[in-house]
């Protein structure tokens, strides 16, 4: 009797599941068409940024990356809440040859600036903050595995991260003080396709990238330390 | 352009069921980085190099990494 | 003069595709992991630096950016793959046939008795 419902109830939903995705219609190309249209059509005019992928994700859908980068936070705080040890245990790894030495200490700096790059030229070019913040923990993992006690600093990591986190809470609270909404723009937007345009997208998108380069930088250290 | 897509497919799927099915579970970490590598040609290909250079650096990169260190911590077969 | 630039940049496109495939065939053929690393980093590195090179050859404009992607390459790759070698031999994976030579077994000896000491 109960397989009986069980059956008749799953076909109950997966009839109604079947007819809502009938309902889509399938390779029909509705890019050109709603909100997808009007980004395209006013979005260089509205956010001043030549990469329109970066328009959305920080202007016209800021609160999410703010939402976004808070659940990055909580996943960095949840792990090293788990990982942390009172007595951090010295990495018994061996240690690099000096071939990976020299080479980890010529390619760290070009590492940092290329992840700096991407996310200072987020409004122009593909990348933005999480990309770089990404690259330049990559960075300091080089340095972790060629150098046995190469550790970072975790007060001024967290400093780092915790001013990131407020100047974006902060610039879009002054965008809710001095302009029509949170995160709304405040600056001039200047001309398209230089360094200095799109308002406040480059300012955020800087803060985003020291932010997620600190909380994954201090991820990996921590992680590194439980290995034996 | 259709057989380099074709060949991607082949070793996108190829690579994401040896992830699911070996026991070896550092060749099953670096059988998933190679599904995120070709993931992030696709996104390049399918003209969101935005998305492709966070597949790039986060899935090929940082992921990997964080897996082996745990696999380190753990044990390297699924029993 | 751009017809030359890019018929150089042609050839050198050619040769660095060529020089790939040898490194695919050197991947499949060579017998164990240390014969095969040498196959694709040797080869491959020479056929990106000359497949990239060739293109910025072709467009003058991008020459800059193609020479310090090449200079990336040509830093990042020989050292991860002596990385790799590195800690495949300290794995302890054998070679495919044991000859007379092992240099790399005395200095890891060496280095061995050096870190003891310190």
């Amino acid at each position: 009797m109960r397989k009986a419902i069980a059956v008749l109830f799953l076909g109950f939903i997966g009839y109604y599941l079947l007819s809502t995705f009938l309902l889509v219609p399938f390779g029909v190309v509705r890019v050109l068409e709603g909100v997808g249209l009007k980004y395209l059509q006013d979005g260089l005019q509205q956010t001043g940024a030549a990469n329109l992928v970066t328009s959305i994700v920080v202007n016209y859908r800021g609160f999410d990356t703010l939402g976004e980068v808070t659940v990055l936070f909580l996943a960095a705080t949840g792990m090293g809440a788990l990982l942390y040890s009172k007595r951090p245990t010295e990495r018994a790894r061996q240690n690099a040859s000096i071939i990976v030495k020299t080479g980890a200490r010529i390619l760290f700096p070009l590492i940092i600036i290329l992840g700096a790059y991407v996310f200072i030229h987020g409004h122009l070019t593909p990348g933005g903050g999480f990309q770089g913040g990404a690259i330049i923990a990559s960075g300091f993992l080089l340095m972790f595995m060629s150098y046995r006690t190469y550790h970072v600093n975790h007060v001024i990591l967290s400093r780092v991260e915790s001013s990131a986190g407020s100047v974006f809470v902060i610039i879009g609270l002054l965008g809710l003080a001095y302009g029509s909404s949170f995160l709304a723009n405040i600056l001039p937007l200047g001309t398209v396709n230089t360094l200095f345009s799109a308002g406040v997208i480059p300012l955020i998108y800087v803060a985003v990238g020291f932010k997620v380069g600190a909380e994954l930088t201090a991820l990996l250290d921590t992680m590194l330390q439980t290995v034996k | 352009m259709d057989i380099l897509l074709i060949i991607l497919t082949v070793i996108l799927i190829a690579g994401a069921l040896n992830t699911v099915r070996s026991k070896d579970l550092v060749a099953a970490v670096i059988s998933g980085s190679v599904v995120s590598l070709i993931a992030s040609i696709y996104f390049y290909l399918l003209q969101a190099p935005d998305v492709a250079l966070t597949e790039a650096a986060i899935g090929v990169g940082l992921s990997t990494i964080i897996f082996m260190i745990t696999i380190r911590r753990t044990g390297r077969m699924e029993e | 003069m751009v017809d030359i630039l890019s018929y150089l940049g042609y050839t050198l496109t050619s040769f660095g595709v060529l020089f790939l495939l040898f490194g695919a065939l050197g991947i499949l053929r060579m017998p164990d992991v240390y014969n095969r690393m040498q196959a694709g980093t040797k080869a491959t590195t020479l056929g990106a630096v000359g497949t990239i090179m060739g293109v910025g050859l072709i467009n003058p404009e991008w020459f800059f950016k193609t020479l310090i992607i090449s200079l990336f390459i040509l830093l990042s790759n020989p050292i991860s793959s002596h990385a790799l070698a590195r800690g495949s031999y300290r794995s302890g994976i054998k070679m495919w046939q044991k000859k007379d030579i092992d240099a790399y077994e005395k200095a890891v000896q060496e280095s061995e008795e050096n870190e003891e000491a310190a």
